[in-house]
Order: C-alpha cells, then sequence, then structure tokens
C-alpha cells in the first residue's frame, strides 16, 4: 500500500517527517484530507489543527497557519507555528484566549486592531480544542 | 630608552589584554554554537520556502504579482546592508560596508539615488562617516525575532511597491563554516526566483492569485529572517578568529618582549660586574 510522506516544518525546527497515511487539516476552504494519490495541491492554510494517521494512530497538531503542498505523494505543511496536541500548555492557552475575549470588546467590528485581537482568540481556540484531543 | 621596569609592566598589560581576548573568544565560540544551532533549524524550511516559491513561479506570467514586475527604467537603487552593532570581530563589518561604498562609487552615475538600508551599529557609523545616503537604520539589536523581520519587510515592500525605489540588492555574510565566511551582494527586488526545477501545475485553493499573494511576502521575509540569522553566526565566527589571532599576537609579544628583558638585564649585570672589576683592578694598582 502506498503511503504519504509528511512533512511539518516552521521557522523553529522540522515537527514531522515520516510516512504515514492520511493527513487532514484545514485550508481556506475548509477542511480537507489528503490520501496517496491525490492531486498536486497548493492551499493556504488556515488556523487550527493537523491531524494525521500512521498506523491507526491519530496525532494532533495546532497550528496559527501556512503553506501546504501535495506532490507525488509528497506532503509539505510550511508552517507559521504549530504544536503537538501534548506540548500544548493547557493553562496558558485559556489565558490567551480570555485575554483575546476581553480585548476584543475594546474595539470596534473591522478595525485592524479587532482583527489583530480576533485572530489571537482563534489561535487559543485552535490550540485549546487540540489539546482536548490527548485526553 | 625604555628601563627593566617599563618592559615589565608591558608585559603584564599584554598579558591580561591576552586574559581577555582568549576570554572573548571561548563566549564567541559559545555564541556560535547557539547561533549555529538556531540556523539549522530556520535552513529547513528556508530551503523549503525557496523551492515551493521556485515550482509555483515556473508556472506563474510574469506579471503575476508587482514585486516580481522588473521596472523598465532603473532610477533609484536602496541596498539592504546586514552586518552588526558590536566590533573586535575582524573585518566582518567593514567589508559589509564596502560593499555598499564599492557598488556606490561604480554606479552612481547610473542612477539617480543609491540609499542604503542598513541594520547594525558599526556599518551605520561607517557608512555615515562616508556620507552615503542612509535611508533607515536599525541599531541596538539583541535578539532578531520576528517582528524586526516583519518591520523590514514591509519597509522594503514598501519602497518598492510604491515606487520609491525600483531596484533592491542585498549584502550580508554567508556562513560557509565557522573559519569561513563569505560576504554576499545579490539582488532581492524585483524577485528572481531559481528557475532551475521543474514547475508544477497545482489544484491551487483558494486561487493562484490569492496563494501567490500571501507566499511572496512570506518568502521575503522568511529570506529576510535567514540572512539575519546568517549574518549573525557569521559574526560570532568572525569574532572568535579575530580573539583568536589576537591572544596568538599577545603570546608572540610576550615572549619577544621577555626575550628584551631577558636580555637587557644580563647587559646591566655584565655592566656592573665590568664596574667592579674595573674598581677593583683600579684598586689593585695603588
Amino acid at each position: 500500500m502506498s503511503v504519504l510522506n509528511l512533512e511539518i516544518i516552521t521557522a523553529e525546527k522540522v515537527l514531522v517527517n515520516e510516512e504515514v497515511d492520511m493527513v487532514e487539516a484545514k485550508g481556506s476552504l475548509g477542511e480537507f484530507g489528503i490520501l496517496p494519490g491525490h492531486v498536486q495541491f497548493l492551499t493556504l492554510l488556515e488556523i487550527g489543527e493537523v491531524r494525521y494517521v500512521k498506523d491507526g494512530k491519530t496525532s494532533y497538531l495546532a497550528t496559527s497557519g501556512g503553506f501546504g503542498e501535495v506532490a507525488d505523494d509528497k506532503v509539505t505543511f510550511l508552517l507559521d507555528t504549530a504544536e503537538f496536541a501534548q506540548d500544548i500548555d493547557l493553562e496558558r492557552a485559556k489565558i490567551a484566549m480570555e485575554e483575546a475575549q476581553e480585548r476584543l470588546k475594546e474595539f470596534e467590528m473591522d478595525t485592524a486592531e479587532y482583527r489583530m485581537h480576533e485572530l489571537a482568540l482563534f489561535r487559543a481556540l485552535a490550540r485549546l480544542q487540540v489539546a482536548s484531543r490527548k485526553l | 630608552m625604555a628601563t627593566l621596569r617599563d618592559i615589565k609592566r608591558k608585559i603584564s598589560s599584554i598579558n591580561s589584554t591576552q586574559t581577555i581576548t582568549r576570554t572573548m573568544k571561548m563566549v564567541s565560540a559559545s555564541k556560535l554554537r547557539r547561533a549555529q544551532e538556531e540556523l539549522d533549524r530556520i535552513k529547513a524550511y528556508a530551503i523549503k520556502m525557496e523551492e515551493l516559491v521556485g515550482r509555483v513561479a515556473q508556472t506563474l506570467p510574469a506579471n503575476a504579482h508587482p514585486l516580481l514586475v522588473e521596472r523598465e527604467e532603473v532610477k533609484n537603487v536602496l541596498i539592504l546592508s546586514i552586518a552588526s552593532d558590536k566590533g573586535l570581530c575582524g573585518a566582518f563589518n567593514v567589508n559589509i560596508g564596502l560593499q555598499a561604498e564599492n557598488f556606490i562609487a561604480q554606479q552612481k552615475g547610473q542612477y539617480e539615488r543609491v540609499g542604503v538600508y542598513v541594520f547594525g551599529r558599526k556599518a551605520k557609523d561607517y557608512l555615515q562617516r562616508r556620507k552615503v545616503d542612509i535611508v533607515k537604520d536599525w541599531v541596538d539589536i539583541r535578539k532578531v525575532d520576528q517582528a524586526i523581520v516583519d518591520g523590514i519587510t514591509s519597509d522594503l515592500i514598501r519602497y518598492f511597491v510604491e515606487g520609491e525605489f525600483d531596484k533592491i540588492y542585498l549584502s550580508y555574510t554567508h556562513f560557509h563554516s565557522a573559519v569561513k565566511q563569505i560576504g554576499v551582494f545579490e539582488e532581492f527586488l524585483p524577485l528572481k526566483p531559481k528557475l532551475d526545477q521543474e514547475g508544477t501545475e497545482y489544484l491551487y485553493e483558494p486561487g493562484r492569485s490569492a496563494i501567490v499573494e500571501s507566499l511572496i511576502p512570506k518568502y521575503l521575509s522568511t529570506k529576510i529572517y535567514y540572512a539575519l540569522v546568517e549574518s549573525q553566526t557569521s559574526e560570532h565566527a568572525a569574532r572568535m578568529a579575530a580573539m583568536e589571532n589576537a591572544t596568538s599576537n599577545c603570546g608572540e609579544m610576550v615572549r619577544y618582549l621577555t626575550l628584551v628583558y631577558n636580555k637587557r638585564r644580563q647587559e646591566g649585570i655584565t655592566n656592573e660586574m665590568m664596574d667592579i672589576v674595573g674598581g677593583a683592578e683600579a684598586l689593585r694598582g695603588t
């Protein structure tokens, strides 16, 4: 059976470089899944969750977005930041979420600051969601 | 003439200088190791980014993005010079300064304005003394981080897109190895991705222009980040080499001065003995 060669790379380090059976992530047009034999594909990844399955075991990562490329069963994710579920500091993510929610109330909708804090909130939510997966 | 005491003082002063340079060398060595680790970490990302942009650019029309378009008339040129805040690292800063200076000296006639966007206090001082047109400077940077990189990237993109500058060069020091660093002077904007690999026709989601729109600034900032980290690594390596040299020069000087000191001392003793012998000889005669 053919497999996917998955690489997940951030500016900090290479997080994943292994053969997996399936990858799922959130692109700008919604969630998508990649199986071997996928068409050549380039997408913007959104803030959210990245999952991959290897030997029936699923691993979860939270990301703040980046680029996803698929070519010839090679999947390359170039991400701004990414964390494995087990590495996420739940307390910190909660604090970040509450802070972002507080700050959001201070600004008008559709201003740059509002957008900035909204993104911070999304990132915190994504991390919380992913962190809850390890339970 | 230097007396014995003068020479002795000189020797001890050189000895303490040597202690300092030796310590600085060891500090640079440990900083170099850390910088090299950071360089290795970001390297994988930078290389993949370069490859990806190369593959995408293969299939792009030349005017797909404003940052890819070559200007017909190049009037104003900018040089992004990356050096460091601190000295005592050999010719590291001067080399970067010279690259900009030479370029300006050679090409001045062709362009209306050649500006320099400089990173690092030493390079800035160097260029300022030579009356170079400094557009903006970044000094006293403790640690290269994403915020600084984003600041520089957005400045450069703005200069280029708004037409203030028609061409931007990048000048930094490439870290080849701990003993070899190479000054690099290359074109930065308009962007010319390496076209030495096969292009790939992708299914783009949401769409090609949207992806190119965010891929290209990201690529630029990755490139700048990488150049900054490389320059930093080179700086530590250059300082380590400079301090290594200084330490061994100190040793050589101490050896030479000790020789002079001993000779002088011997001379003194001989003279004294001759005095005594002469005196004794004179006494015997009476």
